[in-house]
């Protein structure tokens, strides 16, 4: 899949263009709103990261010329101006997803597939991960025929991990996953360890969980 | 007690001095008026009789009446009386006019009377013409409560058409406080359009609150742009460092003890990260940007929390339970807002319990109010540092190294911005209650 980037820190179109084509996709980088609008016009992207704040135009008005050109690339809204205003513009003009600078880039991935699913309507809407079977739109996981009962936070960790399957995956990631953008007085919890340990033992009572792996000191992987 | 009543008051009442004190020398006066106008003709009357004697015109009615002469009219209201004098006196000669009460017939009557001595045919004769006084009293007292009426009708009058015109002065005035005071919550809802008045101060109070308005709006503005500036410089590089991070800790050639300081690194970076979008959202609800235009059921806000936060109860295996008389719908609010709090507080009530702890959440209806509180069976608080736990990177439990104590400064705003009423009570090792008290305006 193509992806354009649109973002004037070089360092951090740099990282991400390092993440995503590690994941596979094509990576294309525009510094400034006028060659991102060139890019856009000339190329199909499947997917556009525009931050707002480029240097010579407010990143909305790329959006919202790609729009009226009929573009049908998916537009994820990176910002860290973070007032509620920019977002509601941004998704009112169309734009598919909104993430708040600093993100995770297993976070951005994530939206990122979720477009993929919703934009292309995917009917395996279920991931196989060894004897489970995880049906994302009815948020359940079966072994066999068996349903399992998971809470929503454990259903969510298992997702995200199996969808970064094979990757190790910080504990601030997962919880940046799952308790989104929350502010709280905690910015250290071992709820993770708690949601992983209650997975383990809910999961192991159906099937092996040794797919799920520790990884010392950083967090977890699930190995498929 | 508003202006225009205090000042159709005080009118009323410098004119009731005047009035009143005009209505206490009046009588006097219009009496002493009176006396002056009744003398006056006795001495008219005194010349003509004089006059009459010089002419011989009274010889007859002397002689005969045995050299005295009285007469009266029916009603005793005047007299004249003509006898004759034994002794000369040193005042013989002299006029004088004084009240004399008369018995005539039986009947006490007070009179002004002139007397005056004069010699006729050799003779010392003494001349009393007398004037009745009844009916110049009666008329002072018919002139004094005519008076007193008349005062009370015309101070009524007075007080009813001040505070009608003290009403139509104080208009712009009024219209000044309700429109540029009164209703302004936020500098972003005020009106600049000028009220309309001819009253030089008015219209210079108005245009001191504008430019005031102006000025503070202008603040407003500034501090909205320092956020928007500090979140992108501060959150910018932080994004970077924190992508980066991700990638070496993702990167299998990475040496091992590298990766570990990289996940310590991206710790610490989360740490900042975090302190910093607190700050700034708590910033922004204080620049009023965040909307007030919901409606919201405290109770499935509350059931919503409690919900996303049950991992949390379980692991420390506290018990929680909610009492609702019935759920309150809070006006003009904002629900992401109203999670937050919630999430803070209950989450609060989890961090600092006992294990195996309890929760108690209660909403119920108190007088024009909904109450909710939110009781723990935690460590509780000293009573000295309950107003400080409101207070920014302040925290009074154990150092648990893991917060930053911007959990109930998050709180205190977000009330404050709903106009939710916060209370907290707490008992050191017992417990501590959180009261919330909602209103809809």
């Amino acid at each position: 899949m193509n992806v354009l980037v649109v973002e004037d820190e070089k360092g951090l179109s740099h990282e991400m263009e390092i993440f995503l084509n590690k994941q596979g996709y094509q990576c294309d980088v525009a510094f400034n709103g006028k060659s991102a609008s060139e890019k856009v016009f000339i190329n199909a992207y499947d997917f556009v990261l525009l931050d707002l704040g480029l240097p010579d135009m407010d990143g909305l008005e790329v959006l919202k010329e790609a729009k009226k050109a009929g573009k049908e690339s998916a537009f994820i809204i990176l910002t860290a101006r973070g007032a509620t205003d920019d977002k509601i513009k941004g998704l009112d003009l169309g734009a598919d997803d909104y993430l708040a600078k600093p993100f995770s880039l297993p976070e951005l991935q994530s939206r990122m597939q979720a477009i993929v699913r919703r934009k292309h309507g995917l009917k395996t809407n279920t991931m196989k991960i060894k004897d489970f079977d995880l049906d994302i739109l009815n948020r359940m996981v079966r072994c066999g025929k068996k349903d399992i009962n998971l809470t929503k936070k454990e259903f969510d960790l298992l997702h995200y991990m199996a969808l970064h399957k094979n990757r190790v995956l910080t504990r601030n990631q997962l919880t940046e996953h799952i308790w989104g953008d929350i502010l709280e007085d905690d910015y250290e919890s071992n709820y993770i360890d708690v949601h992983v340990k209650n997975l383990r033992k809910k999961l192991s009572a159906f099937a092996p969980v040794d797919f799920i792996e520790t990884v010392r000191g950083i967090g977890y992987r699930i190995n498929i | 007690m508003k202006l225009q009543v205090k000042i159709a008051l005080y009118n009323a009442f410098s004119k009731a001095i005047i009035i009143i004190s005009m209505g206490l020398l009046l009588p006097a006066i219009v009496s002493k008026e009176a006396y002056n106008h009744t003398d006056e003709r006795l001495m008219a009357r005194q010349a003509s009789a004089l006059s009459m004697l010089k002419h011989h015109e009274l010889d007859a009615i002397i002689h005969a009446q045995d050299c005295s002469f009285g007469d009266y009219n029916i009603f005793k209201e005047e007299f004249i009386s003509i006898s004759p004098v034994e002794k000369l006196t040193p005042e013989f000669g002299k006029i004088k006019i004084e009240n004399v009460e008369m018995n005539m017939e039986n009947e006490v009557v007070k009179h002004r009377v002139l007397s005056q001595g004069f010699i006729y045919d050799n003779q010392l004769y003494n001349l009393q013409i007398g004037e009745g006084l009844k009916t110049m009293e009666q008329f002072n007292i018919s002139l004094r409560s005519f008076t007193i009426k008349v005062l009370i009708i015309v101070i009524l009058l007075s007080i009813f058409i001040d505070l009608g015109f003290s009403r139509i002065l104080m208009q712009p005035f009024n219209k000044i406080i309700k429109l540029k005071l009164k209703d302004v919550s936020h500098p972003t809802s005020f009106q600049f359009k000028s009220v309309k008045t001819s009253t030089t101060e008015f219209a210079y109070l108005d245009s001191s609150i504008n430019e005031m308005m102006i000025k503070i709006k202008e603040a407003f503005e500034i501090e909205k742009e320092f956020i928007s500036n500090v979140s992108h410089e501060l959150l910018t590089p932080i994004s970077i460092l924190q992508n980066r991070i991700e990638n070496i800790i993702a990167d299998e050639h990475v040496r091992e003890e590298v990766r570990l300081k990289m996940v310590e690194s991206e710790r610490t970076l989360i740490r900042l990260s975090k302190i910093i979008k607190t700050l700034l959202y708590i910033s922004k609800i204080e620049n009023e940007q965040y909307l007030k235009n919901e409606s919201c059921s405290i109770k499935s806000i509350i059931t919503d929390v409690v919900n996303e936060i049950e991992e949390r109860l379980t692991e420390k295996n506290i018990t929680l339970t909610q009492e609702w008389t019935e759920d309150f719908i809070h006006q003009a609010s904002n629900a992401s807002l109203l999670h937050t709090m919630f999430f803070n507080i209950i989450n609060n009530a989890i961090k600092y319990n006992k294990p195996d702890g309890r929760i108690g959440i209660k909403g119920f209806k108190e007088d024009n109010h909904f109450v909710v509180t939110i009781e723990d069976t935690g460590v509780g608080i000293n009573a000295a540092d309950i107003e400080k736990i409101f207070d920014r990177f302040k925290r009074f439990q154990q150092e648990d190294g893991k917060s930053f104590g911007l959990g109930l400064p998050i709180v205190k705003t977000i009330a404050n911005f709903l106009n939710i009423q916060r209370e907290v009570k707490s008992e050191k090792g017992v417990s501590t209650t959180f009261i919330l008290t909602f209103r809809n305006e």
